[in-house]
């Protein structure tokens, strides 16, 4: 799974544009919701064929963290 | 100047005849029926007529991002509140606006999002849902988004009485609005019932026509489904007046009974007693009627029915009434249905305009009142009623007046 990938489902929510999605930005701040992070891990488990366990999700604040809880899955 | 009259001050319709209430009502007027073949045609479905609403671009009314969480009937919800709020001069941000109420029936509620999920999930075989297929898809969605895209901040839910849904809402709103509890509500229905499984379950009623709706008539052959929503801005006359708003008309009074019967047949008593109590809440006598816009589902039982009972209200004034169901033009939108009928019949008092029964053939030999047949009839109407009887037996019945 690659950064550019995950930039690129995120971009499809957040309320900024896509090149000021980094690694280090935390979700909330890029203008998603509760809503829209659980839609991006759906999207991330739809495109990836995985299962996101619920005990994943607290955990995920920034980019960065999906890109390392998916890529652990 | 009473606070506790409400009137009509906006309208907002999208229809089998058009996007927006200037085509509902050229094509009412015309005597235009917007049911045609079902386009494109269902694979293993028989019902093959409709009145869809015509082809339109969400895209061009909504963003992307709002249209994610838009089932189709909250768009035709939303389409049609932003018309009836524009129409009475109000727009998203006005404080006015902020206080409303925004009460939206629906008789299918979101079913283009739930069967969508259920062929995903059942035939498809996929392991997990959309994560906004409940907010999407849940029957007060359209009350939501009419909210959220209208900026309106008041009392805000769903009703549903099936085909009588949008009548409850604008009686609910009316009722708020006299009780002082509000002073402005967007009251209405929607619904897009083209949905695989939705056509599958009104076939099996055998009640849906094969070719065209043609009320009252000796061969009609049941009713057409339709799609669309009716949405009216009501408001109290005092702040209608206040704001110098155009007046339509006024809601001078409404009838709700049950049946406590059959699901389906229509009771006589319980619908003649939803007539007499509108006309006893209005303080108005029979003969003070001028217009009845019917239910008039082109069912055999219904229009049996409903004949018999304006009879046995109206008496022998039941032959001086023109009795028009304009479901023959707009199809059966379910629970908007009954809201499409009523911004017609406003439009009707509001123009002296009474729109007719479209596809009119030979009048069946019960059915034997002025049906207004395929013409519309330029003609004064100062009190107008419209009916609105529910399957389940849910009846609501309003009658509107002339405002002066």
């Amino acid at each position: 799974m690659s950064l550019d990938k995950v930039t690129e489902i995120i971009a499809k929510f957040a309320k900024c544009r896509a090149e000021d999605i980094k690694p280090e930005s935390e979700l909330a701040a890029l203008g998603l919701t509760s809503l829209d992070t659980i839609t991006v891990l759906f999207e991330f488990e739809e495109a990836f064929d995985i299962e996101i366990p619920n005990e994943v999700i607290p955990s995920i604040v920034t980019v960065r963290d999906i890109l390392e809880k998916m890529s652990a899955i | 100047m009473n606070k506790h009259r409400v009137v009509v001050t906006g309208l907002g319709t999208v229809s089998g005849p058009g996007l927006n209430t200037a085509e509902f009502w050229d094509a009412l007027k015309a005597g235009r029926s917007a049911i045609q073949p079902l386009n494109p045609p269902v694979e293993k479905v028989k019902i093959s007529s409709a009145a869809a609403v015509p082809e339109y671009v969400p895209e061009n009314y909504f963003s992307p991002s709002d249209l994610s969480i838009l089932d189709r009937f909250s768009q035709l919800a939303v389409i049609a509140a932003r018309e009836a709020a524009a129409d009475a001069g109000l727009n998203c941000g006005n404080e006015m606006l902020t206080n409303a109420a925004a009460l939206i029936g629906s008789g299918c509620g979101g079913k283009h999002t739930d069967e969508a999920t259920y062929d995903q999930l059942y035939k498809q075989q996929r392991s997990r849902a959309h994560p906004l297929t409940i907010p999407k898809g849940m029957p007060s969605a359209a009350a939501s988004m009419v909210s959220y895209h209208l900026g309106i901040k008041g009392p805000t839910f769903a009703l549903a009485s099936a085909c009588a849904s949008g009548a409850h809402a604008i009686i609910q709103g009316m009722t708020m609005i006299k009780s002082g509890m509000i002073d402005v509500a967007l009251a209405g229905a929607t619904d897009a019932p083209f949905t695989y499984g939705l056509l599958k379950s009104w076939e099996a009623l055998r009640v849906v026509s094969d070719d065209t709706c043609r009320p009252f008539c000796a061969d009609r052959s049941g009713l057409v489904l339709g799609e669309g929503a009716g949405i009216l801005l009501l408001e109290s006359e005092q702040h209608a007046i206040a704001r110098n708003a155009r007046i339509y008309a006024e809601l001078a009074g409404c009838g709700m009974t049950s049946d406590a019967g059959h699901v389906t047949r229509p009771d006589i008593k319980g619908i003649t007693n939803a007539m007499k109590n509108a006309l006893h809440h209005a303080g108005l006598s029979p003969d003070d009627v001028d217009y009845i816009n019917a239910h008039g589902t082109g069912t055999q039982l219904n229009d049996v029915t409903e004949t018999e009972a304006i009879k046995q209200v109206f008496g022998e004034y039941a032959r001086k009434l023109a009795v028009s169901s304009t479901k023959s033009m707009h199809g059966h939108a379910l629970g908007a249905s009954s809201a499409l009928e009523l911004a017609a019949t406003v439009l009707a008092i509001h123009h002296d305009i009474i729109p007719p029964t479209a596809n009119f053939t030979v009048a069946d030999e019960l059915c034997d009142l002025d049906y207004v047949p395929n013409k519309a009839r330029q003609q004064e109407v100062n009190v107008a009623m419209s009916n609105a009887f529910a399957f389940g037996g849910l009846n609501a019945v309003l009658v509107l007046k002339k405002y002066a």
